[in-house]
């Protein structure tokens, strides 16, 4: 079984947006404000004009951590949300009772009630979607122009990703909290 | 238990407060049911809660009403369960009013939760056992089933011994659900300012308040006001225990706020200091939901019984203030993670005020609670009984 993460190369990422594009299109979110399931922030460029520092603006795409120690995952009372195969943290809406508690345990943002299954909804790294016809890339990873993702095994030492990760520094998004995000921003 | 005829059941004396209150009461009744309406018809669109902010006044509804019931529930059990004899006679109209609290927060949490009928099978079937909401839900549900069985042995079937056991059995579920509601926030670790063990404990704390606030607003409208010398004793003794408490709970809030805002520790100290420079904390939590009751109480050494009943009423908005913060400033802080400019505005402490149709069910609520101890009132006998 393989244990699936994701480096993102984020100062390559343009903010052209075109994952948000693409992961709606794969997996049928619906274009209504709050339902996204990736992302891209922005942090503005700092300093006054003329003095503005271009190289202190950056683009941070971001999504689901898929964390190994998951907060909406514990604090599920039915268990909707499980670790599914491939370590990657899934939602079974025939569970799910929409008490949004997953919402609010979540430190990343990264959950939201989908109006077609009212249901909270989430990125699954595209495994019931792509990854389930065969293909081993993600949606987001597929169409960016700049290729600032990187998906695939952690378990695997000779996957693009683990050799990536062996070889850069990256850091992870709150990893205090003891969540062990999957999610890997290359430095 | 009385045998009543319909009519005799919906004829009361028209006083101007009995009359006021039939008023607000099938007001608060119809409102719930409007609401309840509007959200089968529209769902969740009919409540202003978001992606940023899931949890709204209904969450703050449903923990206000178990909090009351658990309060009565606590502050019945020192006569009934501990044997203090001056409280013994609350027991009856104290667990009343806990069964009646409970079963309205239920009626609200129904309409806030998306899945009830998935809830009941899943709960069972595939427990959450890390979830500090299933264990909640779940010994409330033992709970309210514990309390009801010691109404029955107290109301309907006397057996002392039985009410008794029932009573010890339906306060410590009580206890260990109520601390459950407080872990359902503390658990959060994605919120520094709710996370920790301030709620847990915290929540016993205001759930006795809570019950003393009820006990002397029942009995100021029970006695309307002129009290027989064995309740007003009584009521003398909860107003000190509630003074005591109420001076604990000042003192829980001061450290828990000086805490918070020491050493500036990201996300929790700004959260805290948004949270109490609004009028929600300093003049509905703090000023009305402690200060007055705890001022009266203290002047008069808790001997102005009828000030006391008036102030248990602001303290009672005061508690509702406290639920709502309790939720809504949880959710204050934004979850921005590497979104500090999402689509191009920049993030702000997360702006949420209730729709119409949470207002309708979430004060409803409190009709449904005034209609059923209406009821309760008139088929029960909820004074003390001669046995006790």
């Amino acid at each position: 079984m393989a244990r699936y993460g994701m480096a993102l190369n984020y100062k390559n990422c343009i903010n052209c947006r075109a994952c948000e594009s693409a992961c709606k299109e794969e997996n049928g979110v619906l274009l209504l404000k709050d339902h996204y399931r990736i992302w891209v922030g922005v942090k503005e460029a700092e300093g006054q004009f003329p003095n503005i520092s271009i190289a202190s603006q950056t683009y941070h795409p971001s999504q689901c951590q898929h964390c190994d120690n998951a907060p909406c995952q514990q604090v599920c009372p039915t268990n909707a949300t499980y670790y599914g195969k491939d370590g990657m943290v899934m939602v079974d809406p025939n569970k799910c009772i929409l008490c949004t508690y997953c919402i609010n345990a979540c430190p990343y943002d990264a959950r939201y009630v989908d109006q077609r299954t009212m249901t909270v909804d989430k990125c699954t790294f595209c495994s019931d979607t792509r990854l389930a016809a065969g293909e081993t890339t993600t949606a987001c990873q597929a169409t960016c122009p700049t290729k600032v993702r990187v998906f695939g095994d952690l378990d695997d030492p000779n996957s693009e990703i683990s050799v990536l990760l062996a070889n850069k520094e990256y850091r992870q998004v709150k990893e205090h909290l003891g969540t062990k995000p999957k999610l890997f921003y290359i430095l | 238990m009385n045998t009543i005829s319909l009519k005799k059941l919906f004829n009361f004396e028209k006083t101007p407060l009995n009359v006021v209150m039939a008023f607000v009461t099938v007001a608060l009744v119809a409102a719930f049911f409007a609401g309840a309406v509007n959200y089968i018809l529209h769902g969740h669109h009919a409540y202003n809660v978001t992606r940023q902010h899931p949890w709204g006044l209904l969450i703050s509804m449903y923990v206000f009403f178990v909090v009351s019931s658990t309060g009565l529930c606590i502050i019945s059990s020192i006569g009934h369960v501990f044997g203090i004899p001056e409280f013994q006679q609350i027991g009856k109209r104290a667990i009343a009013g806990a069964i009646i609290t409970i079963s309205s927060g239920f009626a609200v949490i129904g309409l806030e939760i998306g899945h009830p009928v998935t809830m009941l099978i899943y709960n069972v079937l595939t427990p959450g056992l890390t979830s500090a909401i299933w264990w909640m839900g779940t010994l409330y549900g033992l709970y309210l089933t514990f309390i009801c069985l010691e109404f029955f042995f107290l109301a309907i079937k006397e057996n002392h011994t039985l009410s008794k056991i029932f009573g010890i059995c339906g306060l410590l579920v009580g206890l260990a659900a109520h601390s459950n509601l407080g872990a359902v926030f503390g658990f959060l670790v994605s919120r520094p300012s709710a996370n920790g063990v301030f709620y847990p404990v915290y929540f016993i704390l205001s759930a006795m308040i809570t019950g003393c606030y009820l006990i002397f607003l029942m009995y100021g409208f029970r006695y309307k006001m002129n009290f027989p010398e064995k309740v007003a004793i009584m009521l003398v003794k909860l107003g000190k225990i509630l003074g005591m408490l109420l001076a604990v709970l000042i003192f829980f809030e001061a450290w828990k706020i000086l805490t918070a805002l020491y050493g500036d520790m990201p996300e929790r100290a700004a959260t805290i200091l948004h949270a109490i420079k609004h009028p929600n904390f300093w003049f509905g939590e703090l000023t009305l939901g402690m200060l007055i009751p705890f001022v009266v109480i203290l002047l008069s050494n808790a001997k102005a019984i009828k000030a006391t009943v008036y102030a248990s009423l602001a303290g009672m908005v005061g508690i509702f203030f406290m639920r709502y913060g309790l939720v809504h400033d949880t959710l204050l802080y934004p979850m921005t993670t590497l979104k500090r400019a999402e689509y191009e505005l920049a993030p702000t402490f997360v702006e949420y005020f209730p729709s119409a149709t949470e207002f309708a069910i979430g004060l409803g609520g409190i009709g449904l609670s005034l209609f059923l101890y209406y009821l309760a009132d008139k088929i029960f006998n909820l004074d003390e009984t001669a046995h006790h």
